[in-house]
């Protein structure tokens, strides 16, 4: 029953909510409801994993800022086992 | 050729985890293949396949595997035991849950191609960097400092941050990496999506996705019906596929 609901109010999110644009690349990152509650932000239902990131702005406002969410690109970070060759070899010798 | 053990991990009824292991000879060829079993020990032993070898961990056995933390650290540590016990070395080793479908004759050539040509120690459907983001796996544990601790001590990486998250299901090693991952014990109880990739990671190699094989992967739903059409599609693996029959009774290999 837990469930049954929750569906009915994730497709609710879903079907009222905005829809957000990564902001570096474009891309649609599908449908959320936001909803500021006691000092946080609450978001709902929304299927992507996100960062969140204020914006670089080309006009120096103080009276607004805007927060923007992109997501990391594929990881591709290089092989660095010989680093671990070398730590432990420190280790060993301390 | 390069020499490459298929892992397949089942909990199933002895019978099927019979079938499903002549099934996964009968399309890669025999003696490539070893049947990790996490069911009841007396079912283990009814198994008449060789070889195969008895996973005896509670947290595998998990029914909310997210929640549970469920954890394939005694997978990778029996394999590796295995892998030291025999004359024959596999220089890679694949790691299949028991309702992922092979399609493909030359899958294991097909991943060390992908391995080679991404420069990669290890390569995984669905690889996710999810430091810093909404992903409900990497905010759960993000609230314990220990999970950092964990991996600030074991890196080798100047950024000690970076959280990984793959598909369960369907990875490659190379052989020395499985041996490495396969020494360390969980601090506590971290979900294997995260914590596989994580520290592989953070000891150093270099984890790549499967790219455009990851639409043939999904977590929910059964997939049985889609086995002819994806392999149309070029799909090397189907997951998941519920319907053991299915499996079986599809042409293989073509």
């Amino acid at each position: 029953m837990r469930k049954f609901l929750r569906s009915i109010g994730l497709f609710s999110a879903r079907l009222i909510g905005t829809r957000l644009t990564d902001f570096q690349t474009g891309c649609d990152l599908g449908k959320t409801l936001i909803i500021p509650w006691r000092g946080k932000v609450h978001v709902i239902g929304l299927k992507t994993a996100v960062r969140v990131v204020f914006l670089p702005q080309k006009r120096l406002t103080y009276w607004k800022q805007e927060i923007g969410f992109t997501t990391h690109p594929p990881p591709d970070f290089p092989n660095e086992t010989s680093k671990m060759s070398a730590d432990h070899g420190e280790k060993e010798r301390d | 050729m390069q020499n490459v053990i298929n892992v397949v991990l089942s909990h199933r009824v002895p019978n099927e985890v019979q079938r499903l292991a002549a099934y996964w000879e009968s399309l890669l060829g025999g003696g490539n293949v070893l049947i990790a079993y996490g069911g009841p020990g007396e079912s283990f032993n009814k198994i008449e396949f060789n070889p195969k070898i008895f996973i005896d961990d509670t947290r595998l056995r998990t029914l909310d595997h997210q929640r549970e933390a469920q954890s394939y650290t005694a997978v990778f540590q029996e394999v590796s035991r295995w892998l030291r016990s025999q004359s024959r070395q596999g220089d890679y080793v694949t790691l299949f849950e028991f309702d992922h479908a092979p399609l493909a004759r030359d899958l294991n050539a097909r991943q060390v191609e992908r391995m080679r040509a991404e420069h990669a120690d290890v390569v995984a459907y669905h690889l996710a960097r999810v430091d810093g983001t909404s992903h409900p796996h990497y905010l759960y544990y993000a609230a314990n400092p220990e999970f950092a601790r964990f991996f600030g001590n074991v890196s080798v990486r100047i950024d000690r941050q970076v959280v990984l998250s793959m598909f369960g299901t369907g990875s490659c090693w190379k052989r020395e990496v499985v041996d490495a991952v396969a020494k360390f014990n969980e601090p506590f109880p971290v979900y294997f999506e995260i914590y596989l990739p994580t520290l592989a990671h953070h000891l150093g190699f270099r984890l790549r996705d499967y790219g455009e094989q990851n639409r043939f992967i999904s977590n929910l739903g059964d997939r049985s019906a889609e086995l002819e059409s994806v392999r149309k599609r070029g799909a090397w693996t189907l997951h998941p596929v519920k319907n053991l029959t299915t499996i079986l009774s599809s042409t293989s290999g073509r």
